[in-house]
């Protein structure tokens, strides 16, 4: 379970985010959604220690995570998947997939025996990732590695995921698969925090949502009582 | 002229290109990962160079020394690392370059102080006698030269393809923030990229020594070629440094052969001109450097 409380972080000088607190309960999707520059981006990598938090707190099964590096934090169980996909392009498919789970792995040899299991269930969530394991991954397609980013993050057996604009820059067709990969986590009890502009597809999935204005959070409720909000409808749901 | 002259000069210069190219490979290996290199890497070379002959001197067997002179290589590319380039990192701010120079200065004085400025020669068990192989000279010291460059170039490729540790490292240079968000510590990274570039520098000191003796000058000349080699070859493809490496050893010899002796380093240092002016933003590539 992943416990964000009046989180502060910012860039150089300028703080973005103003005290934002969420929850994600184990095994939920929760959506975090918000328009451009409000701040999702930035939350998140305040919680992964991609940036500092200036203030508050972020709790990983209940243990405060907040303050440490973004290689501690990934060790301690959390996977951000960033904005962007962020695969390693020159490396193979499956090299990628190994590095999801470079903390479970012996460092030298016998590493791809280790992963077996985890590889082959990526591979049959995604079978198109098995098809390419070879390329390199910056060769895929965009809806393609967005798959080996959700995969590389599945790959790291994490307490919760972080998901940012996975639909980011897609073919509705594909969008729509990604929204279903979604779905089948959640089937699988994953917990996952998601950030995502097609609000809507994102409240169908998701089992709790926050949305951000302004570095806060503004509005939070189950995606019924969103659904209800007369401001949040005409400004996301539209 | 005759052509069996030209090319035993061109087969001669090719082996010192590969020591080149093998100093240049040390600059692509933290420049991979951190974007930095050691601009003092040269007396990283020397140092370690001397230190070798020492255990020799002390009279440890040639075959033993080699590992001691690569641990001590890779010992001095982490004091390098710690004192040089960490925090400059840190603090995104290039004050490494004026680091490693300074550090590469204070390895000068100190090797001026332990072990003299003259040059000195450096015993090896490999034999400099010539063979003849199709009419030109070559020497299994110069052959040793190759074998241990190739040695040493493929086993940090093997370990880079092979390893998790090494696709860790492809990874931080590839993206280091996407790499810190799979557990893998950048910083760490960077410290491996320093030693093994400290390792490789070592190695390139004690294939060369045998054959142009040590001494604290060493150090400057093999810098510059290196970094001619890398600035041309540019700063991710090994392949490419043995290749350039090869052609400025050769051209050089040839330099040498034809115009006298103290036109030597000119090929270097025309190359490195020439490369600077056509690849303006030279070693660092288009926008790696300030990208950060
Ligand atoms: N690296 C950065 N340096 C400085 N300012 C930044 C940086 N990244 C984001 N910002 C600023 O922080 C604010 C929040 O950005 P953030 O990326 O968190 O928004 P977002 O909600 O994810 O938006 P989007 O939906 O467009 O992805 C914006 O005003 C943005 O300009
Ligand atoms: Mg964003």
């Amino acid at each position: 379970m992943l416990i964000v409380d009046n989180l502060h972080a910012g860039y150089g000088n300028s703080e973005v985010l103003m005290g934002a607190s969420l929850q994600v309960k184990q095994g939920s999707v929760v959506a975090l959604i918000g328009a451009n520059g409000a701040g999702k981006t930035t939350t998140m990598r305040a919680i992964s220690g991609m940036i500092r938090p200036t203030r508050g707190a972020v709790m990983l099964d209940g243990q405060p995570v907040q303050g440490h590096g973004a290689a501690r934090i990934a060790r301690l169980g959390l996977a951000h998947s960033p904005e962007g996909r962020k695969v390693f392009g020159p490396l193979s498919v499956e090299d990628n997939l190994l590095l999801g789970a470079f903390n479970h792995l012996p460092r030298f040899f016998g590493f791809r025996a280790k992963a077996e299991i985890e590889l082959e269930r990526v591979y049959e969530l995604f079978p198109r990732l098995r098809e390419r394991k070879g390329q390199a991954a910056g060769t895929l397609s965009g809806g393609e590695q967005q798959m080996l980013a959700i995969g590389r993050a599945l790959m790291a057996k994490p307490k919760v995921i972080l998901l940012d604009e996975p639909s980011m820059g897609l073919a509705p067709v594909i969008v729509q698969e990604v929204f279903n990969t979604i779905r089948r986590l959640k089937e699988a009890g994953i917990t996952l925090l998601l950030v995502e502009q097609f609000a809507k597809s994102a409240l169908e999935v998701a089992d709790y949502a926050y949305v951000m204005e302004h570095g806060n959070i503004a509005v939070e409720g189950t995606p019924a009582e969103l659904n209800q909000n007369q401001r949040v409808l005409a400004a996301y749901l539209g | 002229m005759d052509t069996s002259i030209i090319l035993q000069m061109v087969v001669s210069g090719a082996f010192m290109g590969l020591v080149y190219a093998l100093i240049a490979y040390g600059f692509q290996l933290t420049f991979a990962t951190s974007k930095s290199i050691n601009f003092g890497q040269g007396e990283l070379v020397m140092l370690s160079a001397f230190f070798s002959l020492t255990l020799l001197n002390l009279g440890l067997p040639y075959w033993l020394m080699v590992p001691g002179g690569l641990l001590f290589g890779a010992a001095l590319g982490l004091v390098v690392e710690r004192a040089g380039v960490r925090l400059a990192l840190e603090q995104k701010s290039e004050g490494w370059i004026l680091l490693t120079i300074i550090l590469g200065l204070l390895g000068f004085s100190a090797a001026e102080n332990i072990w003299g400025r003259d040059d000195r020669p450096f015993p090896t068990p490999i034999s400099a006698d010539a063979l003849h192989v199709f009419g030109i000279n070559i020497t299994p010291l110069e052959i040793s030269v190759a074998i241990g460059v190739f040695l040493v170039m493929g086993a940090v490729e093997l370990f880079k393809r092979k390893t998790l540790m090494g696709k860790a490292f492809e990874a931080v240079s590839a993206d280091r923030d996407a790499a810190e968000l799979m557990g893998i510590s950048a910083t760490r990274t960077i410290m491996l990229s320093y030693g093994l570039s400290g390792m490789v520098a070592a190695m390139a000191g004690i294939l060369i020594s045998p054959i142009t003796t040590v001494g604290p000058t060493m150090a400057s000349a093999l810098i510059l070629k290196a970094f001619a080699v890398a600035v041309v070859a540019g700063l991710d493809s090994g392949f490419g440094v043995v290749l350039i490496g090869i052609f400025l050893g050769a051209l050089e010899s040839l330099t040498s052969f034809y115009l006298g002796s103290g036109w030597r380093e000119a090929p270097g240092l025309v190359l490195l001109i020439l490369a600077l002016a056509v690849r303006p933003n030279g070693v660092f590539g288009k926008s790696t450097m300030r990208k950060v």
